[in-house]
């Protein structure tokens, strides 16, 4: 990296922290720190939502996986906006009536205080692991990438967030968040545009999508009832809006985001903007991995894109057979190089059969070529075991680190930084936000004054952060961690969604039989996850919960008999 | 559950739109119309 990127980088991060913590230094009370003083605004609500969600993952893989198998994980995000319209019809004004701090407030009133302490416990540990994974995933790739230290990487990016989270609270979240936002848009627009410039001379971006389309990179919506298949309209209509109502209605890191809003109305307009904008945002990211493929068609690939990989094979006994996979792939992609322009020369010709020919005789180069870089991946696994990343994660890192210009680089790794960060610092002011209301001041000190709640806050802030730190420091222990944090959420995310629409939507259950019911629904997911984890997707976890959960407390209701003093019903 | 009272909600009543139902059709309705752009995207588009 040259001097300009490294300003560029931490000018930009350096930047948004003083200024987010200098605008929010006075936190006066628990409410101004957890919740903003309710004072925020739909746009600020709206970023603030995005960016809690859009970790560095998302600008990471997300491009990668479009490069690999095109634009069909969109279908990901078809029950998004059906869930925010749920959350904002049903959840909002029910929150709001009651004035809560935390998600699962609310269940206490309705059912007692067992469903909200098993709620709350069950968002803790989920929320609390996955802060460590936001921290460490993209950790692990910059470092490999960049030859970075791990161990400084996850410390520079924790200490950060906790610098400003611990002292502001929500307000420099939120305040963050947005900047962060703005970094983040400018650096996948123009990174856009640099690949779209950077095509040869006499390619137009007309010719560029073209190619992606005879590549089948573009099919971004399939109907099939294939369950083999892995993203369709169906999974994303289905187990993709479970998992969205639970994510952004239950999960206290995003509850909290629009908990802070001036009104019912500011928080639902927030939602109601990622409801329209986040399926654009998802298929710009999308297509900027699909245009960055077409890139490489043209430009030239590596058969791995991480380099780290193959130099530990060129290192050990197998450095033969990668010297010749490396050839062979050369090769192909010449062959590929030239049935391109062959489309090209016959697309321009309008002549219809021969730009049949052209197209079936580009897909089968390009079969070829993935299947050299299938035996280089299957080379790679067997020579270095230890090595866990996937490949389709370096490919837009490659592209961002080798062909931008200076400055630009810097930019664009301000944007997994920001992203990471906006991430984590959502996540660690949700943690605090619970274990200070649904257990220390439920449980422990009942009669704290509000300034020792505000410090305790800041206390426990600060905790989850040593916390996510120090998992993100150990996680290389553990094999296949980025995908772990869908798993954790799938695995939990059911049960606690289970028990808040029986308590919106089935007012005669009460609150023991939901409590069994969870538990039961629980234990049952935990085991077909360690059993049958091969023969059912883990989004289907949050239907399978969610639906044992709402089933075993209607049946549970008839035979579990009422508490003989009744539990507190919830007002109005 | 209660709604919230009809005063409220029309203080409340999102832009452009007389109801927060209205809003939602609209939202259902440009993630319709997304999909069908998508659909077209790639249909006109292969080969």
């Amino acid at each position: 990296m040259s001097a300009i990127d490294w300003i560029v980088l931490l000018g930009t991060l350096l930047f948004i922290v003083l200024y987010g913590s200098w605008k929010t230094r006075q936190s006066k009370n628990i409410r101004g720190y957890l919740l903003g003083d309710n004072n925020m605004k739909w746009a600020t609500i709206g970023l603030s939502v995005m960016a809690t969600q859009a970790s560095a993952i998302t600008f990471i893989s997300t491009p990668g996986q479009a490069y690999e198998s095109g634009m069909g994980f969109i279908q990901n995000y078809f029950g998004l906006p059906i869930a925010l319209i749920i959350i904002s019809a049903v959840f909002i004004p029910i929150y709001y009536r009651l004035k809560v701090y935390t998600a699962y407030e609310y269940l206490e009133s309705r059912f007692g205080i067992e469903n909200r302490l098993l709620a709350a416990f069950l968002f803790l540990l989920q929320r609390g692991l996955a802060a460590g994974i936001t921290i460490y995933a993209p950790a692990i790739i910059l470092s490999t990438a960049l030859g970075w230290n791990l161990s400084l990487t996850i410390l520079m990016v924790g200490i950060l967030v906790i610098f400003y989270t611990v002292s502001g609270g929500t307000k420099a979240v939120s305040l963050t968040q947005k900047w962060q936002m703005g970094v983040i848009l400018l650096g996948m627009v123009l990174a856009f545009i640099m690949i779209v410039n950077s095509l040869p001379t006499g390619v137009s971006f007309g010719d560029a999508v073209s190619v992606a389309g005879v590549l089948d990179k573009l099919e971004a919506v399939s109907f099939s009832f294939d369950p083999s298949e892995r993203y369709t309209f169906w999974s994303g209509i289905t187990g993709g809006l479970f998992l969205a109502l639970s994510y952004f209605g239950t999960d206290q890191s995003q509850v909290q985001r629009y908990l802070g809003g001036k009104s019912v109305y500011e928080s639902r307009m927030g939602l109601m903007f990622n409801a329209l904008l986040k399926i654009p945002m998802q298929f710009f990211i999308l297509f900027t991995g699909v245009m960055t493929f077409v890139f490489f068609q043209f430009q030239g690939a590596p058969v791995l894109f991480n380099k780290t990989a193959i130099e530990k094979v060129y290192e050990g006994p197998r450095a033969g057979e990668m010297q010749e996979i490396e050839a062979d792939y050369k090769l192909s992609l010449e062959t590929k190089q030239e049935a391109i322009q062959d489309l090209l020369a016959a697309k321009k010709s309008e002549n219809e059969s021969a730009l049949g020919a052209a197209a079936d005789h580009l897909r089968n180069t390009h079969k070829a070529s993935e299947e050299i870089r299938d035996k280089a991946k299957t080379l790679v696994k067997e020579a270095v075991p230890d090595n866990n990343s996937k490949d389709s994660d370096y490919i837009f890192l490659t592209f961002i680190l080798n062909h931008l210009p200076m400055g630009l680089i810097g930019l664009l790794l301000a944007v997994i930084f920001s992203a990471a960060m906006s991430s984590t610092a959502g996540e660690l002011n949700a943690l605090a936000a619970t274990t200070t209301v649904d257990f220390y001041k439920r449980l422990v000190k009942k009669d704290g004054s509000d300034r020792h709640y505000l410090r305790a806050s800041k206390m426990m802030t600060a905790g989850w952060g040593m916390i996510a730190i120090t998992f993100a420091l150990f996680a290389h222990l553990v094999e296949n961690l980025i995908e772990a944090v869908n798993i954790l959420g799938s695995i939990f995310y059911g049960t606690i969604l289970g028990i808040f629409l029986v308590a919106f939507f089935l007012k005669n259950v009460r609150g023991r039989p939901t409590f069994f019911a969870a538990i039961c629904a629980q234990i049952t997911v935990i085991f077909l996850y360690i059993f049958y984890s091969d023969v059912i997707a883990y989004l289907w976890y949050n239907v399978i919960g969610c639906g044992l959960v709402i089933v075993l407390s209607l049946i549970f209701s008839l035979i579990i008999p009422p508490k003989s003093n009744p539990e507190p019903v919830e007002e109005g | 559950m209660k709604s919230e009272s009809p005063q409220e909600e029309k203080h409340q009543a999102p832009p452009f739109f007389k109801s927060w139902p209205g809003m939602y059709l609209f939202v259902l309705g440009f993630m319709g119309f997304l999909i069908l752009m998508m659909l077209w995207f790639s249909s006109s588009n292969t080969i």
